[in-house]
């Protein structure tokens, strides 16, 4: 597939998600059937292209959560499934929360040390997240003490792992799809805004704030699509590596593309505040940018081995 | 070679290396040191074969692409090399020199060079001509069988050591900006050349001020075509802009490894985000090397690389300064002494190869259109 295929399937993907997002888009873009085929390049390439396009279309699905639960329960049918991802609140503790729509049977949970739960949707008190950024959220109210598991520990630790994996790259690949959307608004904004008689997108402060911008999103963009292309044969810590790259660059754009609009750019009508309030829910799930690069340094200190370098990355990416 | 049978040779070459390599890993607190024990380095490379490869047979190579390079210096650096010194000038001039130089010229020559026999020098910078490359003066006059050198370059990197100079010279009016210019190969040993090295504030000397008086360069020298300089100005600023920080991305993985265990708890967040900066760096710097190899322009988009390259440079040497304060305070033995070079030397990469503001204007003008 080149670069301009994957260019197509990215605007097929945006327009399916716009006009008809969630479980629908999903339908149209054949999305269940290439979940199935991840070991497939290309169809792993479009498995991911759905959450870049949410990113950029600020839509959502059940793909997240059914991502996360695909390799504890590869044979779901689609749309029944979705696993909860376990977080740790400031002053809560541990808070369990669902990404997207509710699956249509069970939500799968999975708590390292003790083991997976698979719990009937019926049965569980949500209470509905309200944050702007079109991204649905339900934090599951549980009694984890007295939650016994259904799969013990021991056997779900390699599907665990790739959980994480699939669902670290996937997050990536939707904050660099808001962010590179809030770089595309921000470029045609300055483009327009006068101020001392002509754009202030000639003004080299300016200018500057998004050539930076386009840069945060340009490394992104890079680093995922050697996740993606890499897939098993990443090194054990990539997938760290990559959403902590993407959380705080898609940040960064946030940030520099506002000091661009101005004040207009801080209000409730302005659509860049949803764009920021998805790339914050997005950098605060399954690992923060901060916390990534804390176990990513601490295990370099520790062992003296880069856990997220791949040693020989020109003979293991495909070209 | 295929690139796969190229690694894994090398990897073995590498598991039990001549002394040259083990000597070059040292800890060697002069540049000119590092320079001869680089040379030597180069030398071995080049009767074993590996350092031939990735560059064209007509010119001394033992034919591959510039992958063959990319597993090359990768290699050395993960195997203890601590960098690449002056010959980093190979990867930023050679591919240039072999494509658009003179082939019987470079046929002669080139080995030297890949063996570390001949060093090289870039004479692009002058007084009045910085960042506005195109204002510069030094004129070139044709005479008999050649032209006449006149003129003053500053900041040419690598003139102490070097025999070559890849010099960008005024062959056209005195306004005639990027039209009238023209590159050459000047032989810094004739007469009427005078190299004063210039100390940097990091104690080293790879830069120079050179005096061009009246110095005879023979009609066989251009590098592409009369009046064609700028075109190959740019063909070698986007190819060190493009796949340059690949080259470079080893080394500061180097520095990172080799002081990993120096910092604690409070400093892992740093180093995390180094290793994050260094992964885009690695990232952008493969697909640059990727397209370079597939002949695939990278034009502006060569600018990212360049700006994460300084970036991951800088918070790598920023979390040095934090874990080992003796490059700051401390007695400089030579370890430090190493470590402080490659600090202050950080916090002026934005400036060389096309500074900073000028990489940002690129993408602001040519990639974001904006007004």
């Amino acid at each position: 597939m080149t670069a301009d295929h994957d260019d197509e399937f990215l605007a097929a993907a945006s327009e399916a998600v716009r006009r008809t997002p969630g479980a629908p888009a999903l339908a149209a873009l054949g999305w269940w059937e290439m979940l199935g085929a991840l070991d497939d390049p290309d169809a792993r390439r479009a498995v991911f292209v759905l959450f870049r396009a949410q990113g950029r279309e600020l839509t959502d699905s059940t793909a997240l959560a059914a991502l996360l639960a695909h390799p504890y329960l590869p044979d779901a049918a689609p749309g029944t499934v979705g696993a909860a991802i376990l977080r740790r609140s400031g002053r809560r503790g541990a808070v369990v929360v669902l990404p997207g729509p509710l699956p249509s049977e069970h939500v799968l949970l999975d708590r390292p040390g003790i083991g997976v739960s698979v719990l009937p949707v019926g049965d569980l008190t949500l209470r509905p997240v309200a944050v702007p950024g079109a991204l649905a959220l339900h934090e599951i109210d549980l009694d984890l003490d007295s939650l016994t598991p259904d799969l013990p520990d021991t056997t779900v630790v390699e599907a665990r792992a790739r959980s994480v994996f699939l669902g670290r790259v996937a997050l990536s690949m939707e904050l660099l799809g808001a962010a590179e959307t809030v770089v595309d608004l921000a470029v045609q904004y300055v483009g327009a805004r006068e101020q001392f008689g002509k754009p202030i997108g000639t003004f080299q402060a300016v200018r500057h704030l998004l050539a930076w911008a386009r840069t945060d999103v340009a490394a992104v963009e890079a680093v995922v699509a050697a996740a993606v292309a890499l897939d098993t044969g990443a090194p054990a810590g990539f997938d760290a590596v990559c959403k902590a790259l993407a959380g705080r660059n898609a940040r960064r754009a946030c940030e520099r593309t506002l000091q661009c609009f101005g004040g207009v750019g801080f209000t409730e009508e302005h659509p860049h505040h949803r764009f920021h309030s998805r790339v914050l829910a997005g950098d605060a799930l399954l690992g923060t940018s901060t916390e990534l690069a804390r176990s990513l340094g601490a295990a370099l200190r520790t062992t003296g081995e880069d856990p997220g370098i791949p040693r020989t990355l020109l003979r293991s990416v495909p070209s | 070679m295929e690139v796969a049978a190229f690694a894994d040779g090398l990897e073995a070459w590498l598991s039990d290396p001549p002394a040259s390599f083990r000597n070059a890993c040292e800890v060697i607190p002069t540049f000119g040191g590092r320079v001869a024990a680089m040379q030597g380095l180069m030398a071995d490379l080049f009767a074993a074969g590996w350092g031939r490869y990735g560059w064209p047979e007509a010119a001394g190579g033992l034919g591959g692409s510039i992958l063959h390079r990319a597993v090359l210096w990768e290699a050395l650096a993960r195997h203890g090399l601590p960098g690449m010194e002056l010959f980093e000038h190979l990867e930023v001039l050679a591919p240039t020199l072999v494509e658009l130089g003179p082939p019987a010229f470079v046929a002669e020559v080139f080995p030297r060079f890949l063996s570390g026999e001949e060093v090289w020098s870039q004479g692009f910078s002058e007084p009045g001509a910085g960042s506005d490359l195109a204002a510069l003066r030094t004129r070139a006059d044709a005479v008999e069988g050649g032209w006449v050198v006149n003129g003053r370059k500053i900041w040419t990197s690598w003139s102490k050591y070097a025999t070559w100079c890849l010099l960008l010279a005024r062959t056209g009016t005195p306004d005639s900006r990027h039209r009238g210019i023209t590159a050459m190969i000047v032989d810094l040993r004739a007469p009427g050349v005078e190299v004063s090295p210039i100390v940097q504030a990091n104690g080293t000397d790879e830069l120079a001020e050179v005096a061009f008086t009246d110095v005879f360069v023979p009609a066989d020298r251009l590098v592409g075509e009369l009046d064609g300089g700028w075109a190959v100005a740019m063909h070698i600023l986007s190819s060190e802009r493009g796949t340059y920080g690949w080259f470079r991305h080893g080394f500061l993985y180097r520095q990172l490894l080799d002081h990993a265990t120096l910092g604690d708890e409070t400093t892992d967040v740093a180093l995390g985000n180094v290793l994050v900066d260094l992964a885009a760096v690695s990232a952008v710097g493969l697909a640059g090397v990727r397209s370079h190899e597939a002949g695939i322009p990278l034009g502006p988009r060569a600018t990212f690389a360049k700006l994460l390259l300084c970036a991951a440079e800088q918070s790598a040497m920023d979390w040095l300064h934090s874990v080992e304060p003796d490059l700051a305070v401390g007695v400089q033995d030579g370890e430090t002494t190493v470590l402080r070079q490659h600090y202050l030397f950080s916090r002026i990469v934005t400036v060389y190869g096309g500074s900073q503001q000028m990489q940002l204007e690129t993408i602001a003008k040519q990639l974001l259109r904006l007004p």
